[in-house]
């Protein structure tokens, strides 16, 4: 599980989390949902400590964040991190070389899924793609927990798709995953757990399978009740 | 280590094409000077003594022998090394700053490997201090490489030969690159490698905070400075020696050890704590 | 397979409706293999805890069995496959007359037009 409990977070002047917690389980696909610059990134760039928190704490199976988790926990932001001039293979023998936890045959399996050719270079790969080779770095790891930031933004319908069907598949199944979106349509069957984000805290936490069992109601719904409300 | 030994032969790698360049470079720059310069030597000797009969004696007194002293302090053969410095002195910075910059997120990655930050900052000191001495051995191949080419070009009466160690003791900035002496040697490398671990640290200090940070960075290499100096500005206030010459280099490498013990201490808290992607 | 689900009823209770209009329509036969509820997420583009749970509480209500390891099948069990069958036909009669009975039509009115309409459908 990942608890995150009062994260706040201050961009000069800007409260941009003001006390955030939350959970997310493992086995469990939860949704951190608000509109762009309520600080979606920050928290999942806070809960990899690649940005320092003005207060509050995090934890990942009861324990604090160390070099070792990053063999347990990966995050996929909404831009590639690998060098534009690697080719796809080399990419992933970087991840091989340094990862404990890099599955060869899964990456093998992610290249035919995506049908991505591994001596492209990633700079001459189009958008869609892109996001798929960086889908697959982060997904090729055997890690309990997936950090996605924005995984259907700015990409084609098929490459959307695409990177849909990973989520109903054995590439996610039994993992804890977070992703953000501003953009909750597409994905709305697929996640387990919602999260609404607005001026730095959470508005509402909830299942959304509960939420259509006991009153009915889609997450568009809440997101409706609760923002407009 | 492992970990630390592989990001050393990456950030190698990553940097090679450009270092292959800066050598041929180098290579091409300095012997073609040998050439141009022996051969203009030559043809201005034959002019003077076959065209104007100058008298070989005269000739001799008023343009001096050809060595391979004209060669060194030319911009043939400064130019390329004063490149490599520029070089280098841009990748110290360059070598952090392409991995943020733009669209280019491999800080990311760099910083989500399952080892201590303080690796990647290892590794890319390290590089940077590998590559330098590859540039310096290679100066070292190319030095008698060029004598050979000048002894070929000018002939025996009308030049002055001169060892290796005799050409690097005559020329001012190459003593300094190759001094004759292993201590001095491990002075100028330890200055340059604590400037690296100086300027890292202020690199982190912006990465780290920003605006404040580029203040933070500077007052941080004046302290520095200012800890590394101290003895010397001591001795220009009382406006006298006060140590003796061998207690001036233990202390001033027991300070250089602490500068760069107090720069890798505060990277590692910022690369730990505050630094920001 | 292909299922329009809407978003506002739990998508498990909508899974299970989809597989009894299926065994109902016999497009699902008795003892006929269904999809692992990982085939089935990916299908139907859900979560795949979702398609566990509608297989459990299938499992529960009898209307598909699992031998072992074998794949889960849809039960043979004649009287769980009435039921169903009687469900559906009752929940549409439900609706029919929910829409005709403010029009007030005689029953043997409706019962006429029916069995024109579904001779004429039929053929």
């Amino acid at each position: 599980m990942i608890e995150v409990k009062e994260l706040k977070k201050k961009f000069g002047r800007k409260q941009i989390l003001n006390g955030v917690s939350f959970t997310a389980n493992k086995g469990e696909i939860t949704c951190l949902i608000g509109i762009n610059g309520v600080g979606k990134t920050t928290i999942l760039k806070g809960i990899m400590n690649l940005t320092p928190m003005n207060s509050g704490q995090i934890f990942i199976d009861g324990k604090n964040l160390s070099k070792d988790t990053y063999e347990k926990i990966t995050f996929i932001p909404d831009a590639i991190t690998m060098i534009p001039t690697m080719t796809i293979a080399q990419a992933m023998q970087f991840m091989q070389d340094y990862y404990k936890s890099w599955n060869q045959s899964r990456a093998t399996e992610l290249l035919s899924f995506f049908r991505l050719k591994q001596e492209d270079k990633i700079s001459s790969l189009s958008k869609g793609n892109t996001a798929k080779v960086n889908l697959l770095l982060g997904l090729a790891l055997d890690v309990d927990y997936l950090l996605m930031d924005e995984p259907f933004s700015g990409i084609d319908i098929f490459s959307r798709e695409q990177i849909a069907n990973v989520f109903t598949s054995h590439l996610v199944e039994d993992r804890g995953v977070i992703i953000t979106t501003h953009e909750i349509n597409d994905i709305e069957h697929l996640i387990d757990k919602v999260v609404l984000l607005d001026n730095g805290i959470v508005l509402k936490e909830f299942s959304t399978e509960e939420m259509r069992e006991d009153e009915g109601k889609s997450v568009v719904d809440v997101m409706r009740e609760v923002y407009q409300g | 280590m492992k970990s630390y030994l592989k990001l050393v032969n990456f950030e190698i790698g990553r940097f090679m094409k450009i270092y292959l360049v800066l050598i041929g470079l180098t290579i091409l720059s300095q012997l073609i000077g040998v050439i141009i310069l022996s051969k203009s030597y030559v043809a201005n000797a034959n002019e003077a003594i076959y065209e104007y009969l100058v008298p070989f004696g005269q000739f001799i007194e008023e343009y001096g022998r050809m060595s391979m002293m004209s060669v060194v302090d030319s911009i043939w053969f400064m130019g390329p090394i004063a490149l490599c410095a520029a070089a280098f002195l841009f990748y110290i910075f360059f070598i952090w700053y392409r991995d943020w910059v733009g669209k280019n997120t491999f800080i990311y990655r760099l910083f989500m490997l399952p080892t201590a930050r303080l690796n990647v900052l290892l590794s890319k000191a390290t590089t940077i201090f590998l590559l330098v001495l590859g540039l310096v051995a290679m100066q070292l191949i190319l030095l008698p490489i060029g004598s050979m080419l000048m002894k070929w070009n000018v002939p025996l009466d009308f030049r002055t030969d001169m060892t290796i160690r005799e050409i690097i003791n005559n020329s001012h900035y190459l003593f300094i690159l190759i001094p004759d002496s292993f201590i001095q040697f491990l002075i100028n490398y330890g200055l340059g490698f604590m400037a690296v671990f100086v300027l890292f640290t202020a690199i982190l200090f912006e990465r780290s905070f920003r605006w404040k940070g580029v203040l933070l960075g500077i007052v941080y290499c004046l302290i520095a400075s200012a800890i590394f100096l101290a003895p010397l500005i001591y001795e220009f206030g009382i406006q006298a020696s006060f140590f003796y010459p061998v207690e001036l280099l233990i202390i001033e490498i027991i300070l250089g050890i602490l500068v760069i013990a107090i720069s890798i201490w505060l990277s590692k808290f910022l690369l730990n704590k505050k630094v920001t992607v | 397979m292909n299922v329009n689900l809407n978003k506002r009823e739990p998508v498990y209770v909508q899974v299970i409706r989809h597989f009894k209009e299926q065994i109902a329509t016999r497009n699902l036969n008795p003892g006929q293999e269904i999809p692992s509820r990982r085939e089935l997420a990916n299908q139907l583009k859900i979560n795949p805890n979702t398609a566990q749970r509608a297989y459990k509480e299938m499992e529960e209500q009898g209307l598909i069995y699992t031998e072992g390891n074998s794949p889960s099948k849809i039960t043979k069990d004649e009287k769980i496959l009435g039921a169903v069958r009687e469900e559906l036909i009752g929940q549409a009669i439900d609706s029919f007359i929910a829409a005709i009975g403010p029009i007030d039509v005689p029953l043997d009115e409706v019962v006429g037009l029916i069995r024109e309409k579904y001779r004429g459908d039929k053929e």
